[in-house]
């Protein structure tokens, strides 16, 4: 089967490039969406801006930075409390947002001295932080202010301060994944070798590509810890900006997102020699796995095996009593781009789940790659869906459950399918061997719960509610 | 060995790659190919009972890619410990030609030979 044109898409016939439905010995030699490309005129894409991807997504997630968003005050909300990536300190990402709050005049003659007063505002108002990104975005990138300039001034006038700058407004990009980009080669290229570590074991790693969602990077802390393994840099899961300054000591890159944070990953590698691994953290086999590997490179392998049996006998049977009730259903992932492939093998051994669907907003041809090796046959593989897609897909389909965002969220609780949270969670962490269990349970509760179908009835009525209520929650 | 048993099992060994393994599809295409030729060298030298070179960072890494593969592969294909050593070869060499054929020589990924990352 090759490429597919859907009813909705007759007016925009290039979508046909991007949307693969997979037949029986085909693979990606001979069809492969193209992805990471502009949207197209006519499609209503659900994707964020470039500077989103940088902010929210890696940034937004250090617990001890301040983020000043140089640019309207709208630029600071849409990207301020949609994730939910706490921290060990309080929470101090999510409670604060930062903006220069850019007005008319400021456009007009031109916003540096807005932004060198908005940084040191910042600074007097919350005199324990030493630390600070500064981006750009639209409207400042387009009047030429030079942010790297004033940050460099106002470094100098306070020497215990220091700041970090992202120059990649929401245009500069087709999608978010611009803005990772930006920040991994600005941050390896500018930060990183800038601090020594403490090293405190032989056995020395930087994570790369978890941003705590939920508490992910916690929970892995504790593997870690009973490891012996010392992580020099999380990036950026509950981390500071001074430990992602010190990645260039670490022995081994262990890769999670490699969408997002392959990049500085590849740049440690080439200019420091530090050797890349890639894993999955979601999913019982597949954390297994990493683990194993992680400690066979350090030569530490009894202590993983110990640590899997340990995990295992704890949560195995949670996880099977899930697997025995999902067994069979049906799934479509529709998040930003890797979730798919880590999660489509992994909801399939672990849980029995068959996932039919999957769209990515911001993933490349890589993805694809990978997730078609790894995705089952008569599953569409979608880059960029836009609305109209989904609901027809819906149609072809028919999941049980969606893994998307809240807003996707919104639209597929209108048609009463249950949605669990694909990018902050709904009760995470999803990571690890307990997240898994997290997930399962989260499934089913959203594919159980009465809820969905209770809202396609009129609820006072007894006969139209009763069924509902009484169909078996397995 | 026929050529179509040789081929069956190296269906077997390349199916597992690809559902499992994530190395063969790294960012560029020289990345790929160090990968692929790397865990290959290193799972050669675990299946015919030779000690696996250890010096550098990367072959450690390679290494580690590779136990974790040669373990699953005994596991699920009993046919492998009967393997002698020209046959592991075989195998194994069957196996890179499938991987650079999908992960490089037949790729339509636009951004494999971008000189940068
Ligand atoms: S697209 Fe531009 S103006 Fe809009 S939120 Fe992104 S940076 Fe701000």
């Amino acid at each position: 089967m090759p490429m597919v044109l859907l009813k909705c898409d007759k007016d925009i016939p290039e979508r046909e490039k991007h949307i693969y439905l997979k037949a029986p010995d085909e693979d990606t030699r001979e069809y492969l969406p193209i992805a990471n490309a502009a949207t197209i005129p006519g499609t209503l894409s659900e994707r964020g801006c470039a500077f989103c991807g940088a902010k929210l997504v890696i940034g937004g997630v250090l617990k001890d930075t301040i983020q000043m968003i140089h640019g309207p005050i709208g630029c600071a909300y849409d990207t301020w409390h949609t994730k939910r990536y706490p921290t060990d300190n309080g929470h101090f990402n999510m409670k604060y947002v930062w903006s220069t709050d850019m007005k008319e005049s400021h456009i007009v003659f031109g916003g540096e001295k807005r932004l060198e007063q908005s940084m040191n505002e910042a600074f007097d108002e919350m005199p324990e932080v030493k630390r600070m990104i500064v981006y750009t975005t639209c409207p400042t990138a387009l009047i030429g202010d030079d942010i790297k300039a004033v940050a460099k001034k106002v470094m100098k006038d306070r020497p215990d301060v220091d700041v970090f700058t992202v120059e990649c407004p929401g245009f500069s990009g087709v999608s978010q994944s611009k803005g990772h980009h930006v920040l991994n080669i600005g941050w390896v290229n500018e930060k990183v070798g800038t601090l020594e570590p403490e090293i405190t074991s032989e056995y020395t790693m930087n994570f790369i590509g978890d941003f705590n969602i939920q508490g992910d990077t916690q929970l892995l802390q504790t593997y870690w810890d009973r490891l012996g393994i010392q992580v020099i840099g999380h990036f950026t899961g509950n981390a500071n900006y001074d430990d992602l300054r010190k990645m260039h000591r670490a022995k081994l890159n262990v890769v999670n997102c490699a969408r997002s944070s392959g990049y500085i990953a590849n740049e440690l590698k080439k200019q420091y020699g530090i050797p890349r691994l890639d894993i999955d953290s979601w999913g019982f086999s597949y954390m297994a796995e990493g683990v194993r590997k992680i400690c066979a490179f350090f030569g530490i392998e009894e202590r993983g095996e110990q640590l899997i049996a340990e995990e295992e006998a704890k949560w195995k049977p949670k996880l099977d009593w899930y697997k025995e009730r999902l067994k069979g259903k049906k799934m479509a992932i529709w998040t930003g781009g890797p979730r798919l492939w880590h999660w489509t093998k992994s909801v399939e051994d672990d849980l029995g789940i068959k996932v039919v669907a999957m769209s990515s907003k911001f993933g490349h041809e890589e993805d694809f790659e990978k997730v078609i090796a790894r995705g089952q046959e008569g599953t569409y593989y979608i880059d960029d869906g836009n609305e109209l897609e989904f609901f027809e897909i819906i149609d072809l389909v028919k999941p049980d459950v969606i893994f998307t965002g809240p807003r996707v969220g919104e639209l597929v609780k209108k048609l009463h399918i249950p949605y669990v949270n694909g990018h902050g969670y709904h009760n995470g962490p999803y990571m690890g061997f307990e997240g898994f269990v997290n997930l399962a349970r989260d499934t089913y509760n959203a594919v159980y719960n009465p809820l969905a179908g209770l809202a396609g009835v009129d609820i006072r009525v007894p006969e139209q509610v009763a069924p509902i209520l009484l169909r078996e929650a397995a | 060995m026929t050529a179509e048993a040789l081929t069956d099992k190296v269906d077997d060994l390349y199916g597992y790659v690809q559902e499992r393994c994530l190395w063969h599809f790294s960012s560029r295409s020289w990345d790929r190919q160090e990968n692929i030729d790397g865990v290959l060298a290193k799972a050669g030298d675990m299946l015919t009972g030779r000690e696996p070179v250890l010096e550098s960072p990367n072959d450690r890494l390679q290494f580690a890619e590779a136990k974790s593969m040669v373990e699953d592969f005994r596991e699920r294909f009993p046919w492998l410990r009967e393997a002698g050593d020209e046959e592991i070869r075989q195998l194994l060499d069957g196996l890179k030609e499938r991987l650079v054929d999908i992960a490089i020589t037949q790729s339509h990924n636009r951004e494999l030979k971008h000189h940068l990352y």
